[in-house]
C-alpha cells in the first residue's frame, strides 16, 4: 500500500509537495535579513509567517505565546567562549531579554523574550564580539560541536580546534550550504572518551591516527527526534587536511539528491544512510570527490559516557581546567557577567558542555583554589551535585511552543527527590527530560528518558493533567542503543517515585558493575512496569500494536 | 458529561517508536491509503473531526468510499452559521451517515455567559480564548478521550510554521491517541479539485468569500489578496499569532496559548537560575 518513490524527481515536484522548499524558492532563509527593517516597520502582527520561518536561519523562533517575542540561539562552535563573549551574552540577556540564558545540549546559548525591533542591534553586538546566530536553526549546518576540552586535554589524540573553527567559518552563511534539505548536525572530536555524542549526529569525525598522521574515522546518519537512529561507520579514514572537503562531499551527495527534498519528514541525512547503507553513501561521496577514500574504521567505543567534570591538569604546563555543574542548564545574565569577570582575570575560557554545564579552562595552578572557590560561590558547587550536572531537560515551559508538559521545573522536582532519597548514589545518573517528541534533551538515550504527554483523565477543574512516557535501555558509548518507551503516561506527580523505584531496583539488583542500561535490558517490559509502578498500581503499560490496557 | 462512545475504555495506542517509524513509511502514502490503514486498524475507535471545510469534506468522501461505516464528528458551539447546519443535512443526505454532533457543557456555557455576557469574545483576547475553550475545545477534548485515533484536515502549507507535521503522529496534547492528517502534503487546489471531481458538498460560505469557517460572529469573508487570518477575530490586537484557517486545537497550539495567557509562569523552575 505504500507507493514506490518516483523514479524521476524534479524541482517542480519537490516544490509542489514540500511547502518549505517552496518557501525557500520564493526567498531564501538567509535573504530575510535584508527585510528585517521593513518587518520591524510593519510590526509583528503584519509580518507573514513565512518570514518568521525564514528567521530560523538567524537562530530565531517564536517564544510562547506568539505575541512578538523570540528565542535566539547563539552558536558557539565547539562550545568555546571568551570571557568577553560570555559577558556580552549576559549583557544582552539583561538589556534585551529578561535576564537569563540557557545552555543547550549542542553547546549553544539561548536567550528569550527578545523583541523584533531589537534584533538588528542584538545581532550587531554579537557580530562585534565574534559571535553569530546565522544557521543556528533552519535548514543549515547547525552549531558544530566537539569535546569541550579540545586543545587542552592531555589525553586527546590531537588538537582539532583549527579544523572545527575552519569548518564552522566555512559553513556559516555559505549560500550553497544554507539551503539544505533539512537541519544538519556535525561534531568533530579526538576526545578519548568520545564525549561528544557522535552516535546521534548526522556526521561525526572521530579522531584516529594512522602511521603518525592525524585523521578521522567518520560516522554518518545518526539522529533522534521521532525517528531515532544510531549513526553508522562510513568505513573510511580521512586525513585531517582533507576533512573539510569530505564533509562538503557528504553534504553535496545529500543535498543534491532530490529524493531527500520531497518531504521534511524524511529529509535528514539519516534517511539517506538508512536507504543506501554506509557503503552506498560512501560510493556517492567518492563519486563526488572523484577519488577513493582510504578504508578505515571508527575508534572502539568507550565503556561509559563522560562529561569532563571536576578539576584536571591541562596539557599546557601549569594550567588546569575545572568542570562545573549548571543546575537545569540555566544561568542568569548577572552570573554570566560575574563568571566572565572571574575568568578574565587569568585570560581563560568558558567551554560549554553538551550536558548543559561549563568548564573553565586556562586556570594557572597558583590561582586554582581561589578561582574554583569563587566560581563555586556563584552557585556552581563542585562537590555534592553530581546529579545536578548529569540531569538535563529541554527548554520547555514557559517558552517553547511545542512542549506538552513542564520540563525544567519537573526535572527540579525529580532531582531534589532523588538527592533526598539516594544522596551521592544518584550522582551521574543521566535523566534526559523532554517536553515533546523533538527530543532536544535526548530522551531516547538517557538512563531515564522522559517525554512529556497528557493524561486522558482531567483534573478536578477540567484542566489538562501532565504525564510522562518513560524510556529505558537507551545510551551512548559501548552498546549504544535507542531506548524504548516502557512505561506510558505516568502522571506528573508520580514520576519521581517511578524513577526512584526503578533506580533502587538497579542499585540493589545490579550484577557485578553492570550499567543501568544493561540492567534494564535484561529485564522485560512487564518486569520493569511492575517495579516502576510499585505494589498495587494500576497504571497502563505500553502495548505495541495490540489491545492495550493492563 | 458526554456519554462514553463505547462501553469499555479499550485502547489500542501506538508507542512513540512505532509511530515514528510508521510516519516515515506513510509519508509517501496517498490520503486514501492513509485513511484505509487508519480505519482498518482502529475501526470505530477512529473518527474524522470536521467543521465542514473543504479538507474535512474531502476526507469524509474518501473515507466513505472505503468504508460506509466511517464516523464523523463535529462540535456545535451554539454560534454556528446557518450554512454549517445546512452542511450537516447535506452530509446526512449524501452519505447516509449520522453526523455526531457534540455540544458544549451547558453549565459551563451558562456560567460563562452569565458572568461575561454573550459577546465576551469581542472584549479581550483572554475572553475570546475562554469562549473558544468552553464552546469548542472542551467538547472536542471530551470526544478525543474516547477515541484511539482522530483524523484531521491539517495541511503543511496552511501555516508556514506547520510545515513539519507528519501524516501520523501521537497526539500528546490529548492523552496520546493517534492523530492522522491524510492531506498533509496536499495543496488547497488539490483538495478543491478532488471535491469537484467527486461532487463533494461544499460549504456555502466559500462562495461568499470565506477562507475559514468557524463560529458566525468570529468569522467573516476576506477579500482576494487579503491575509486569510483577517477572516478570524479581525478586531483583536495582541492575540497569539496563529493560522486563521484551521482551528489551532488540531495542532495543540490553542491549549498552549490558553495555558500561557492564563498562567504565564507555569512550568518554569523555582528560584534556580544561578
Amino acid at each position: 500500500m505504500i507507493r514506490e518513490p518516483q523514479a524521476e524527481i524534479s524541482w517542480e515536484l519537490v516544490r509542489k509537495r514540500n511547502f518549505v522548499e517552496r518557501l525557500k524558492a520564493v526567498k531564501g532563509g538567509l535573504d530575510v535579513i535584508r527585510d528585517l527593517p521593513a518587518m520591524i516597520e510593519a510590526g509583528y502582527e503584519a509580518v507573514p509567517e513565512e518570514d518568521f520561518v525564514r528567521l530560523q536561519w538567524y537562530g530565531l523562533y517564536h517564544d510562547k505565546p506568539k505575541l512578538g517575542y523570540f528565542m535566539m540561539r547563539v552558536k558557539i562552535p565547539g562550545g568555546v567562549l571568551t570571557p568577553a563573549q560570555l559577558r556580552t551574552i549576559g549583557e544582552l540577556s539583561e538589556g534585551f531579554g529578561r535576564g537569563h540564558g540557557e545552555l543547550t545540549t549542542r553547546q549553544n546559548v539561548q536567550l528569550h523574550w527578545l523583541e523584533l525591533a531589537h534584533l538588528p542591534e542584538v545581532l550587531a553586538i554579537l557580530a562585534r564580539d565574534g559571535m553569530t546566530t546565522t544557521g543556528a536553526c533552519g535548514d543549515n549546518v547547525r552549531n558544530i560541536t566537539g569535546c569541550p576540552v579540545a586543545g587542552i586535554d592531555p589525553e586527546e589524540l590531537f588538537d582539532v580546534r583549527g579544523l572545527l573553527d575552519e569548518a564552522a567559518a566555512f559553513f556559516i552563511g555559505h549560500r550553497e550550504y544554507s539551503d539544505l534539505p533539512r537541519k544538519h548536525k556535525i561534531t568533530i572530536s579526538t576526545c578519548p572518551h568520545q564525549c561528544n555524542a557522535a552516535e546521534i549526529h548526522c556526521i561525526a569525525l572521530a579522531g584516529v591516527r594512522r602511521d603518525g598522521r592525524d585523521g578521522f574515522g567518520v560516522r554518518v546518519g545518526g539522529g533522534l527526534s521521532t525517528w531515532p537512529r544510531i549513526g553508522d561507520d562510513l568505513g573510511v579514514w580521512v586525513p585531517a587536511g582533507e576533512a573539510l572537503g569530505v564533509l562538503q562531499a557528504i553534504l553535496d551527495a545529500w543535498r543534491h539528491d532530490l529524493k531527500y527534498r520531497m518531504s521534511r519528514a524524511k529529509a535528514r541525512l539519516k534517511f539517506m544512510v538508512h536507504d543506501l547503507g554506509p557503503a552506498g553513501l560512501r560510493a556517492r561521496v567518492e563519486e563526488r570527490l572523484g577519488r577513493r577514500l582510504e578504508d578505515g574504521a571508527l575508534p572502539p567505543p568507550p565503556d561509559e559516557e563522560f562529561d569532563h567534570a571536576g578539576v584536571h591538569p591541562q596539557k599546557q604546563e601549569g594550567l588546569f581546567y575545572a568542570g562545573f555543574p549548571v543546575y537545569l542548564g540555566l544561568m542568569s545574565g548577572t552570573t554570566m557577567q560575574r563568571l566572565a569577570d572571574q575568568v578574565a582575570e587569568f585570560d581563560g575560557e568558558i567551554r560549554l558542555t553538551r550536558r548543559q554545564n561549563f568548564i573553565v579552562s586556562g586556570i594557572p595552578g597558583e590561582r586554582l583554589a581561589a578561582t574554583v572557590a569563587a566560581i563555586e560561590g556563584l552557585g556552581f558547587p563542585l562537590a555534592g551535585s553530581g546529579l545536578r550536572a548529569s540531569a538535563i531537560a529541554c527548554t520547555g515551559d514557559p517558552f517553547c511552543n511545542y512542549t506538552v508538559a513542564e520540563t525544567k521545573g519537573k526535572l527540579q522536582d525529580i532531582v531534589e527527590h532523588l538527592e533526598t532519597v539516594f544522596g551521592p548514589a544518584a550522582d551521574g545518573l543521566r535523566i534526559n527530560l523532554d517536553g515533546c517528541p523533538h527530543a532536544c534533551a535526548h530522551h531516547w538515550i538517557g538512563d531515564f528518558g522522559l517525554q512529556g504527554t497528557t493524561l486522558r483523565e482531567r483534573g478536578p477543574a477540567g484542566e489538562r493533567l501532565h504525564g510522562y512516557d518513560v524510556f529505558l535501555r537507551g545510551g551512548l558509548a559501548r552498546g549504544a542503543a535507542i531506548g524504548r518507551p516502557v512505561l506510558r503516561r505516568v502522571p506528573g506527580p508520580e514520576i519521581h517515585r517511578v524513577i526512584e523505584r526503578l533506580f533502587r531496583a538497579y542499585l540493589e539488583g545490579r550484577q557485578n558493575k553492570e550499567r543501568i542500561q544493561d540492567f534494564f535490558t535484561r529485564h522485560s517490559d512487564e518486569q520493569l512496569g511492575e517495579i516502576g509502578l510499585g505494589p498495587g498500581a494500576a497504571l497502563e503499560t505500553v502495548e505495541t500494536g495490540g489491545d492495550a490496557d493492563a | 458529561m458526554l456519554e462514553p462512545l463505547f462501553g469499555a475504555d479499550r485502547r489500542d495506542l501506538l508507542d512513540e517508536f512505532e509511530a515514528g517509524q510508521l510516519a516515515v513509511e506513510f509519508d509517501d502514502a496517498t490520503p486514501q491509503e492513509m485513511i484505509a490503514w487508519t480505519l482498518e486498524r482502529w475501526g470505530p475507535r477512529a473518527a474524522i473531526c470536521t467543521s465542514f471545510q473543504a479538507e474535512g469534506m474531502a476526507i469524509l468522501d474518501m473515507a466513505w468510499r472505503i468504508d460506509h461505516r466511517v464516523r464523523l464528528f463535529t462540535v456545535d458551539t451554539g454560534r454556528m452559521p446557518q450554512e454549517t447546519y445546512d452542511m450537516m443535512e447535506q452530509v446526512r443526505a449524501r452519505y447516509g451517515i449520522e453526523v455526531e454532533v457534540y455540544f458544549p457543557d451547558a453549565q459551563r456555557v451558562e456560567g460563562m455567559v452569565r458572568r461575561f455576557g454573550p459577546n465576551l469574545f469581542q472584549r479581550a483576547v483572554e475572553a475570546r480564548l475562554l469562549c473558544c475553550n468552553v464552546r469548542k475545545v472542551e467538547p472536542i477534548r471530551g470526544v478525543l478521550e474516547r477515541l484511539d485515533a482522530w483524523i484531521t484536515g491539517l495541511r503543511r502549507d496552511q501555516w508556514a510554521s506547520r510545515a513539519n507535521i507528519r501524516k501520523l503522529e501521537i497526539d500528546h496534547e490529548h492523552g496520546g491517541l493517534a492523530k492522522v492528517s491524510p492531506l498533509a502534503d496536499w495543496t488547497l487546489e488539490e483538495v478543491k479539485q478532488y471535491n469537484e471531481e467527486h461532487d463533494v458538498p461544499v460549504h456555502a460560505l466559500y462562495a461568499q468569500g470565506y477562507t475559514s469557517i468557524g463560529c458566525a460572529p468570529c468569522t467573516r469573508a476576506t477579500r482576494p489578496g487579503e491575509d486569510p487570518r483577517a477572516g478570524r477575530w479581525w478586531w483583536e490586537k495582541n492575540a497569539p499569532k496563529e493560522c486563521g484557517i484551521h482551528c489551532p486545537i488540531e495542532t495543540g497550539a490553542f491549549e498552549h496559548e490558553l495555558d500561557a495567557m492564563l498562567n504565564p509562569h507555569r512550568g518554569g523552575p523555582r528560584e534556580t537560575v544561578r
